[in-house]
């Protein structure tokens, strides 16, 4: 029987540095396995649905503009998204990834959180179509 | 789902403490009725069921893949063991085997679930006691296990390790050295925990002797994992149940006799040193091989099963029953804190008040884990079991009558 025993803890302490990092002035890099931000690859997808099929949160969606042709956007709900990268798991051919890099991903406005991604040209097209259906609906409402 | 007849009426003289659901010492809901006589506790009762989530149920509207990241959030401590659990269902419904490589990565990652959780444990039950220099400490030393855990599976809570019919991500060279240097550090640290609770004084006096459970008892009250290990009851699933997961590798009982906390205590520190060794042997040992089966069926054949895992707490429990659809039909999970609360109202009987908390604590509770169904007290004092399609109405009209939507 003893007392204080964890005294010795305690006064090595003093003389060590504290172990809680100062966030955000101090930043520790991320492990390059941590799941962050998802990316696509709109250059090897071949619009299957896969990954948005067995997303737990219908976080990911594939919006086939000519399947023919293998023009796809992607439309990635960052706010909704569980981070458990099964999208990867179910991509056979490597078109997602999740981001180390990207995971300070906070924002004040929900906009934000819709992500878009795809080539320019179909981008540029698919928007001005959404945005045009959305005119349209805020009308007749 | 627990609801024990209250131990007494408004004309009785008994002096009642009510403690929660919402309470500054409880860090999750539960509400507690602690009949006391002077400071000696007479009665105790419990009533759970207000973090239920309606997880089970969820289960029914997801497909199979998307239920394992569901049920994986039933529990953010031991995250790993519900979806463990469940992919050893869901592969025994289908007839596959996860390869031995994934399943050796699988209990890996369980190991370091159980050395986080009862570290985290160990500074609970510390801060109840007091004690919260050993509280700040353990936690500090927590976090390499968090970081091992956050480098190898790339988060440090929900894991998402597993997938049906195998793992995400393998173990590299690198990973291996990590966790092993990791290990190393742990290990001198716990030799020094194991110490404290064993020798500091101030800390025994609210240790020793408290709320002591007799073996007899134990196998009684039907508790599970450590706190049955702690009153001399040879219960750990895996030795008990090996199955899919623990038949490679052998794993040694660590048992205690003397039922106390204190014995709690020291069942769950010693634990860690098992698996600490565990965890060295397997990777020392690991099978080569691919981490996902080839083919995993989307649609899995029709029938049931139950499967279980030793969760950081003790029994986590599984029915998965299938229809033959993308769907489950039926999912039914127990989770260990269920089996140990019984134990905690009867051992409070005849104690102070002032240890209750250390007794709660002593279980190592989780409620929103066992958080499965709900009881309703009519204000004439009569309880009733809703269905899911009243709690709906009630959730509806409720919340019309706040003016929502």
């Amino acid at each position: 029987m003893r007392i204080g025993m964890m005294l010795g803890d305690v006064l090595r302490a003093l003389w060590q540095r504290p172990v809680t990092e100062k966030y955000p002035f101090e930043r520790r890099e991320a492990p390059t396995r941590l799941r962050g931000k998802l990316r696509w690859d709109p250059e090897k997808c071949t619009g299957c649905g896969l990954c948005g099929k067995e997303c737990p949160s219908n976080a990911v969606e594939v919006i086939t503009i000519d399947k023919k042709n293998k023009r796809f956007v992607m439309r990635y709900h960052m706010d909704r998204c569980t981070y458990c990268a099964q999208c990867v798991q179910n991509c056979r051919f490597d078109c997602i990834e999740m981001s180390h890099e990207d995971w300070e991903l906070a924002a004040a406005n929900k906009e934000s959180f819709t992500v878009f991604y795809g080539k320019d040209e179909e981008l540029d097209a698919f928007l001005d179509a959404v945005s045009a259906s959305d005119l349209a609906e805020t009308a007749v409402s | 789902m627990m609801t024990v007849a209250a131990p007494t009426t408004q004309k009785s003289e008994k002096f009642i403490v009510p403690i929660g659901p919402q309470h500054p010492a409880l860090k999750e809901p539960g509400h507690f009725e602690f009949a006391v006589d002077g400071e000696i506790v007479t009665d105790a009762t419990v009533r759970l069921g207000y973090v239920h989530r309606g997880i089970e149920k969820g289960t029914e509207s997801r497909n199979w893949a998307q239920n394992l990241y569901l049920l994986e959030r039933i529990c953010g401590i031991c995250s790993h063991t519900h979806a463990f659990a469940y992919v050893l269902g869901v592969e025994q419904l289908a007839e596959v085997e996860a390869p031995p490589r994934a399943r050796a990565i699988r209990m890996v990652v369980a190991e370091l679930e159980r050395v986080h959780s009862h570290f985290l444990w160990l500074g609970v039950g510390a801060h109840e006691a007091g004690f919260d220099t050993l509280f700040m400490y353990s936690w500090r030393d927590r976090e390499t296990v968090m970081d091992l855990l956050e480098s190898l599976t790339g988060n440090r809570v929900n894991y998402s390790a597993c997938v049906l019919g195998g793992v995400k991500f393998d173990i590299n060279g690198e990973q291996t050295k990590g966790i092993l240097e990791g290990l190393d550090f742990l290990e001198k640290r716990t030799h020094h925990y194991l110490n404290v609770i064993q020798q500091d004084a101030l800390f025994l006096q609210r240790t020793r002797g408290v709320g002591v459970m007799t073996q007899q008892q134990a196998r009684q009250l039907g508790v599970v994992g450590p706190t049955a290990r702690a009153s001399g009851v040879a219960r750990d699933l895996r030795i008990d149940a090996p199955g899919q997961h623990y038949n490679d590798f052998n794993v040694n009982m660590i048992l205690e006799t003397d039922g106390d906390l204190a014995a709690r205590f020291v069942v769950r520190i010693r634990d860690l040193f098992e698996s600490y060794r565990i965890i060295r042997e397997i990777l020392s040992n690991m099978p080569e091989g691919d981490l996902v089966v080839k083919r995993m069926p989307r649609k899995i054949k029709a029938g049931e099963t139950i499967s279980r895992v030793e969760a950081p707490r003790g029994e986590a429990f599984y029915y998965i029953k299938s229809n033959g659809s993308e769907m489950p039909e039926r999912i039914k999970v127990r989770t260990p804190t269920l089996c140990n609360m019984a134990s905690v109202l009867t051992l409070t009987v005849g104690q102070h008040l002032a240890d209750v908390p250390m007794i709660l604590v002593g279980i190592d509770p989780c409620f929103s884990c066992n958080d499965r169904s709900v009881t309703v007290t009519q204000p004439s004092g009569q309880r009733e079991h809703w269905t899911w399609e009243q709690v709906r109405r009630f959730g509806i009209e409720y919340y019309q009558r706040q003016g929502g939507q």
